[in-house]
């Protein structure tokens, strides 16, 4: 027998020795692991090689082998969901050779799922763009990035002469960091359009406006990590274990430590409902019987918090009236659950306090996305859940930054930080960015335009393809611009298909080519440049819970990628206005730095409380991650004490006023400045007589024991604390109100002086209101539940119909004459669709990426076993799913299960690469094919948009399947 | 000496996958080579069971005494190795392994289906420690630098537990007392039988 | 050995039928879960009693994969190193011994009436082709085969581990390309011979007289074949086509079956082989030093006429030849040239 030597010695540092080597035996394959302990780069100089370009280190050949070549460890974050879990690089030479646990983030503690498991591959990248290509006559051809940008900056500054700035649409990305998202947004602003968006339009956008709508700020309430102070978890339209897997870990540990009940409500027996203490199977599209279900038990029980709904909900009352109508036997007959099995889940969420509400996409990517976002939080206003630890509604957010873009108004109805984009709101942006109001104004097409809603990602081909006189705007969009956007994410895509074919350029940027690039049969005015993956590039991202962490480039851009700022640059430099761009960001050659993109934030996003979040303090959570709480998330010790970590916003005044950030919004058991919160006053002081202001609530150490308005002059001179704010502040406040100082409020004074007042008299600068269980202002004030577009109960359409057709965001959304036609008969099955752990979005990285592909190989549709015997589906075998509208089809394959219910089929929507049963593998620039590729099931999803944000509808409509 | 184990808490395991693609990162692990996989049983029923396994460093291994060649070497840590050198691609371990875990290259190619690969519970081969001859025949060596398995160092839920086989035992057993539930170690009875106290 | 296949064929067809009928058929999981609710570490079971096998789903495109826990790979194991061992080394050694019995009992069965000196064509060319190609590359897959089951006890301690992986990996090849010309062999033995290996009345009568081999001068009448070379050839075919089954099972793996099919595969081949080689022994035994003048035959295809009429009387007959030693080699029909075999015949045919 053999036997194992064993070096006693067991170190960690010592791993050089370890990273070096580089095959699996057998393989004979060397990778840039193996060939770099060849090339002969010495230990020495690591921090110059460190710095080296990708390119330069390919090059170097093999040298004598030194085991001792020094390793670089770097941290960043994984870039594909918002948990944000901390990664740990080791770099050698310049290139990312291991990975390893991230043991002291207080969110990941270590961990990963699949997809934070393999990020390593990304810079790798064998499949990714590795220089900007265009399209000529149908074939790609390699060019420069001079040629990119030369050509397509003429294109687009022909097209705004000719028609307009609003014939652009500008994608950005979730995946920007906060500064790219920033820099993106202000991009657009300067271009002269609102038409700019990203992935939160198809992700939370429902959830953003209906919670804002709710209490004042569009995130989730508490933090993963806070889940584990609850009593009881109920999680509706979500799938975390897939979605969001290392959030399981303290919603196990809750579920464990505190034996807290689980509840999993979801029209599919997920692999979450697999650890579910109770699941419930709903009817799809029917989140808010179910939810005023519960809630007629509790208000019939008496089981809702009277004193906190006294205090700090305003409208309850209406909503009871409308509970009213959900006795148990009318959710049984809309949604298909019995009355007991809600009885007991709402008894347990009344009973087991605190209790949280987690949901995700299951429940806002629906027609009635705001409305059901609106019931969740009532019914944990309800409860009084609302601002108290292990209570709260915990949103999972999607991407790994789409909080922060949000917040950095990546999106067509605001500016950064949810200001708006009404004059005050411009004029706000315009003194940050240090540009002058009027020239702002005249990049736009006209004042009005540039007061008014753009055009969102779910409608732009609605907006190439419209009809003269159909849009509210001089013309169509004639030009598509995308950063880091998958093209199989939205809905309708065969129309979408003929959008694509109808702009005039097409421009992705992106680190792989996405299905914009390869779906289409366009032939030319097509461009690729490589953009590079996050990280490549330094800057922060939000995570769900809205703490932001920092992350350093862990290698440089690899090929001749670029990084977002860069690329921005250049297009600002070519299109024009690269100076009022970069005024105060520092610009080394062509790479904006991104702290100082960071300080431009922190010096304007006021309401968000995103001005404490300095690239300094972020950089220190970052280097002591180990002195947070694993629960609390707060520093007891070292240079962080006292603070959250990431700062969650909002993060109050200057980052020299030392806010921790506030863990738990709108908790007010706690000091402001310990990160106590209350309801935003957001939507005046009083409506019909009724006060909006908190009744005797008030957050800890307050020195105004009642409600309150948000903090402007005026109000600090009614106070008469106006005397605290310093000279230089007062200057500032001058100078912003000009005649008007009484209106500069805590949003807009730049000095910051009014919210170090309010916070050093301890009241929260947004003022104390009440929350809102009815939104006047939205066109369901007080959520009803209404028929998917596409249902297979016509016999409820009478009672429960769709919305009227009406316009918004400059164009039409049908609702009631899309129900209006029947189709039920031909296509019987719900079609809803969700993730799968291995890949992400529209999944072109995930499934070019092989320790992933290999998991997943084969596009799918979950079929129930009942229905497939009657359909004559075999598992396994390729069927066609047919939809409704375009004559759509889809060719995969069945995957027999009782994981769906009767009538209802699933299908994954990573997917992308077949169309019609036809592999496009051949349409995607050479070397840059995904490993698989599928049908994507957005080809057969259908029309159905919320109200409120055009969110589309993915989740309800209507197929038919049949053997291949 | 540790005597090393792994143990997958099935109640906690959401069949992630974290494990499966730290492995493939960690050694460079090639495509149609699973060291580690996970298992689902009852997929889309109640009880669904999710386990994540790999070779599990049996006690008394049986592709240690099924080998023709006599390639298997069980470490001072118990975990369970081969030789590469030794090995000639017969398969039989795979016909005695209880759990699967060993792979070859080419399943399925005439005559030859290359050297045996599987899980080293991160800890090299025979050849000198943490030298890049061993990395390239076994991946990295990660007890050698006082490092686990990576696996279960990155596993989401904390489900998939490696090390000394009393400490994750206690770790696990403390858990099913906390949460008043269990479904035991899976595979335990088949890889460990002989280790069990009496 | 009986019970333990009692018990391991059904857990192995079980294992077949799931894994072919799988991944529709999900094995039954018990839910057993430990004490409802344990209140102490104590309380904590473990080892969990895991009864039969456990299949579940993997989204790998690799149906083995799906099985979590195979036991009977606990089975096969004892099969390989144990009874297999046992059963083959038994059979082999127990024929060696009997031949070597039989030798010192019987000695060289002798042709009674001499040599004739006059031989009859007993083989073509391409019978002897048929046989040979079939004998050497048996050789071969022998030996290589008993390396693999054989060698690691008696081989590696004497020659060491890396010259045995050395043999192993030569020999694992020439055992895979060799089982090509095995199988042509067998094939085209069957072809040339299989009408005179039917079995007739006259077997029953040779079997009965036990072949005349254990008393000198009685030769039971047979014709081209008698009945134990019909065993023989009805062994080398139907074992022949077993091993050729079970090997090629074995040498594209999971092609058809899941492990449970790879393991019933190499208990085939492995009792295969010890049937094979036991017989072949004896085949070679009688073939050389057991009995006079019957190695020519295979040899250089002609044999004495004297040892024609006494073994194969009625094969001499269907030849025109006279079977009555007495008559001498005058009797020969045709002048100068070998007597026609069947040979010939079945090629006229």
């Amino acid at each position: 027998m053999l036997v194992k030597r064993r070096s006693g010695t067991a170190q960690r540092t010592s791993l050089a020795a370890t990273v070096a080597a580089s095959t699996i035996a057998g393989t004979g394959q060397i990778d840039r692991r193996g060939f770099l302990r060849n090339s002969g780069l010495a230990a020495g100089g690591m921090a110059a090689l460190g710095a080296l370009p990708f390119a330069t280190v390919r090059k170097a050949e093999a040298g004598a082998v030194d085991p001792d070549i020094e390793v670089t460890r770097r941290k960043s974050i994984c870039t594909h969901c918002s948990v944000g879990c901390t990664v740990i690089a080791e770099v050698q030479n310049g290139v990312w050779v291991g990975q390893e646990p991230g043991w002291d983030s207080p969110i990941s503690q270590g961990t990963h799922c699949a997809k934070g498991a393999s990020v390593r591959e990304l810079t790798k990248g064998e499949r990714r763009n590795k220089y900007p290509v265009k399209l000529e006559n149908g074939e790609w051809k390699r060019i420069t990035w001079d040629q990119a940008i030369e050509e397509i900056g003429n294109k687009l500054l022909e097209i705004r002469e000719k028609s307009g700035p609003d014939s652009v649409f500008w994608l950005g990305s979730a995946k920007f960091s906060n500064e790219g998202a920033y820099l993106y947004r202000k991009f657009a602003a300067l271009w002269g359009t609102n038409t700019v968006d990203h992935q939160a339009r198809i992700c939370h956008s429902t959830t953003v406006a209906g919670v804002a709508n709710t209490w004042g700020y569009g995130a989730m309430t508490n933090s993963y990590n806070d889940i584990q102070n609850a009593k009881a978890l109920m999680i509706i339209g979500g799938n975390p274990a897939e979605a969001h897997p290392v959030s399981m870990q303290h919603m196990l540990r809750a579920k464990e430590h505190n034996r807290a009940p689980f509840i999993v409500i979801d029209p599919r027996f997920t692999r979450t409902a697999a650890h579910a203490t109770d699941y419930i199977r709903i009817r799809p599209g029917t989140d808010i019987p179910v939810i005023w279900g519960m809630l007629w038990h509790i208000f019939e029980n008496g089981w809702e918090d009277k004193e906190y709904i006294r205090q700090r909900v305003y409208g309850m009352d209406e909503i009871r009236a409308e509970v009213k109508k959900w006795n148990p036997e009318e959710v049984e007959r809309v949604a298909g659950v019995p009355g007991d099995q809600l009885r007991k889940a709402a008894e347990t969420m009344a009973k087991n306090k605190p209790s949280t509400l987690i949901w995700c996409m299951g429940a806002t990517q629906k027609t009635v996305g705001t409305a059901n976002v609106r019931a969740f939080s009532i019914f944990q206003l309800a409860l009084g859940n609302i601002g108290v630890e292990g209570g709260g509604a915990n949103i999972y957010r999607g991407h790994s930054n789409v909080q922060g873009a949000t917040d950095m108004g990546l999106d067509v109805t605001s500016l950064p930080s949810y200001y708006g984009l009404a004059e005050g709101a411009w004029r706000h942006w315009a003194r940050v960015w240090d540009v002058d109001y009027e020239w702002l104004k005249g990049r736009f097409g006209s004042k009005a335009l540039m007061e008014t809603k753009g055009i969102p990602t779910t409608r732009w081909f609605d907006a190439v393809l419209a009809k003269p006189g159909e849009l509210e705007q001089p013309n169509n969009i004639k030009a598509f611009v995308t950063f880091g956007h998958g093209g199989n994410t939205v809905t309708r895509m065969p129309e979408m298909r003929r959008g694509l074919e109808a702009l005039e350029l097409l421009v992705v940027v992106d680190p792989h080519p996405t299905t914009f690039a390869s779906v289409s049969d366009r032939k030319n005015g097509t461009y690729i440049l490589p953009a590079c993956t996050q990280f490549e590039l330094a800057g922060c991202r939000a995570a769900s819970n809205r703490s932001l962490q920092w992350s350093d480039a862990v290698v440089p851009p690899i090929f001749e990628s670029k990084d977002d700022y860069e690329t921005m640059y250049l297009l600002a430099r070519k299109l024009g206005f690269a100076e009022q761009l970069f005024k105060h960001i520092t610009v080394d050659g062509t790479k904006p730095r991104a702290e100082d993109i960071l300080r431009e934030i922190n010096r304007g996003a006021l309401a968000t409380g995103y001005t404490g979040q300095s690239p300094e303090r972020l950089k220190a959570h970052m280097d002591n991650q180990a002195d947070f709480d694993k629960i609390t998330m707060r520093a007891t010790k070292g240079p962080c004490a006292g603070d959250y970590y990431g700062l969650p916003w909002p993060c109050w005044g200057t980052p020299e006023m030392k806010h921790p950030g506030s863990a738990v919004l709108y908790d007010t058991s706690k000091h402001v400045m310990d990160g106590g919160l209350t309801f935003r006053a957001r939507f005046g002081i009083e409506r019909n007589g009724v006060s909006l202001l908190a009744d005797g609530s008030y957050s800890k150490g307050s020195e105004i024991t009642d409600g309150y308005p948000e903090f402007t002059m005026a109000v600090l001179r009614k106070l008469g604390w106006d005397g605290d704010l310093t000279p230089d502040e007062m200057s500032v406040i001058n100078a912003i109100g000009g005649d008007n100082v009484d209106q500069v409020s805590w949003m807009t004074d730049l000095s910051m002086g009014i919210i170090r007042v309010a916070l050093k008299h301890g009241c929260v600068p947004h003022g104390n209101a009440k929350a809102r269980a009815v939104a006047w202002n939205l066109p369901d004030p007080v959520p009803i539940h209404r028929e998917p577009l596409y249902t297979p109960r016509r016999d409820l359409i009478a009672q429960y119909p769709a919305m009227d057709d009406r316009r918004d965001f400059r164009m039409t959304q049908l609702g009631k004459s899309v129900q209006a036609r029947d189709v039920s008969k031909d296509f019987p099955i719900i079609l809803t669709s969700g993730r799968l752990v291995e890949y992400e979005g529209g999944g072109e990285e995930t499934r070019s990426n092989p320790w992933l592909a290999e998991l997943q190989q084969t596009m799918f549709v979950e079929v129930n076993t009942q229905d497939a015997e009657r359909l004559g589906i075999r598992h396994k075998s390729d069927v066609w799913v047919y939809g409704p509208e375009y004559n759509s089809k889809a060719r995969v394959m069945a995957f027999v299960t009782n994981r769906v219910g009767q009538g209802v089929a699933f299908m994954p929507f990573h997917f992308s690469g077949h169309w019609e049963g036809v592999d496009q593998r051949s349409k995607y620039p050479p070397g840059t094919d995904p490993i698989v590729l599928g049908a994507p099931v957005n080809a057969v999803m259908t029309y159905g948009y919320d109200p409120v944000t055009f969110m589309q509808e993915t989740k309800v409509t209507l197929c038919r399947i049949e053997p291949a | 000496m540790a005597r090393m184990k792994f143990l997958c808490d099935s109640d906690r395991c959401i069949e992630c996958n974290a494990c499966v693609t730290a492995c493939k990162n960690e050694h460079e692990v090639p495509w149609g080579i699973n060291r580690r996989r996970v298992v689902t049983l009852n997929d889309g029923m109640p009880g669904e069971k999710s386990i994540s396994m790999a070779c599990m460093h049996c006690t008394d291994a049986p592709c240690a005494a099924v080998c023709p060649v006599d390639c298997f070497y069980t470490t001072a840590d118990g975990v369970v190795l081969h030789s590469k050198e030794l090995c000639i691609g017969c398969g039989y371990c795979f016909y005695a392994c209880p759990f699967g875990a060993p792979q070859y290259p080419n399943t399925t190619n005439f005559g030859g289906r290359g050297k045996m690969d599987k899980c080293t519970f991160c800890a090299g081969g025979p050849e000198e420690d943490m030298t890049m001859v061993e990395y390239h025949g076994y991946g990295t060596n990660r007890l050698a630098e006082g490092k686990l398995p990576l696996c279960a160092e990155m596993c989401s839920t904390r489900a998939l537990l490696a090390g000394d086989g009393d400490i994750i035992a206690d770790i696990y057993k403390e858990r099913v007392v906390r949460r008043g539930y269990g479904s035991g170690a899976w595979g335990w009875s088949t890889a460990y039988k002989n280790d069990r106290a009496v | 050995m009986t019970s333990f296949l009692g018990k391991l064929f059904p857990a192995i067809l079980m294992a077949v039928f799931l894994l072919t009928t799988a991944p529709a058929a999900y094995a039954q999981l018990d839910q057993r879960v430990s004490p409802a609710s344990p209140s102490t570490k104590e309380e904590v079971e473990l080892y969990e009693q895991l009864q039969g096998k456990l299949s579940g789903y993997v989204s790998i495109p690799d149906g083995k994969l799906a099985t979590l826990v195979q036991p009977e790979g606990r089975e096969w194991r004892d099969f390989r190193n144990y009874y297999g061992r046992i059963i083959s080394a038994v059979m082999m050694l127990g024929m060696l011994a009997l031949l070597g019995v039989f030798y010192l009992f019987r000695g060289k069965i002798r042709i009674a009436a001499g040599r004739a000196g006059r031989t009859v064509t007993r083989f073509m060319p391409i019978d002897r082709f048929a046989h040979w190609l079939t004998a050497t590359s048996f050789m071969i897959l022998a030996l290589t085969g008993l390396v693999l089951s054989f060698g690691r006890p008696l081989l590696i301690p004497v020659i060491g581990h890396e010259a045995f992986t050395a043999l192993s990996t030569y020999g694992k090849y020439s055992h895979n390309f060799l089982s090509f010309p095995f199988v042509l062999g067998v094939l085209l033995m069957l072809v040339l011979w299989i009408k005179d290996n039917i079995p007739e009345k006259a077997d029953i009568t040779w079997i009965k007289q036990g072949g005349g081999f254990l008393n000198n001068g009685s030769h039971p009448e047979a014709g081209r074949f008698n009945a134990g070379q019909k065993m023989i050839f009805w062994t080398i075919i139907l074992g022949g086509l077993a091993m050729a089954v079970s090997g090629y099972m074995l040498m594209f793996p999971f092609y058809l079956t899941g492990v449970g099919g790879m393991q019933i595969s190499h208990i085939v081949h492995l009792l295969g082989t010890a049937v094979m080689v036991s017989v072949i022994f004896g085949h070679i035994y009688i073939g050389t030093v057991g009995m006079e003048g019957a190695f020519d035959a295979m040899g250089n295809g002609e044999v004495d006429l004297n040892w024609a009429r006494e073994h194969h009387a009625g094969w001499l007959k269907t030849q025109g030849i006279s079977t009555d030693t007495r008559d001498g080699p005058s009797k020969v029909p045709t002048g100068g040239g070998p007597v026609p075999g069947l040979g010939q015949h079945a090629g006229a045919d």
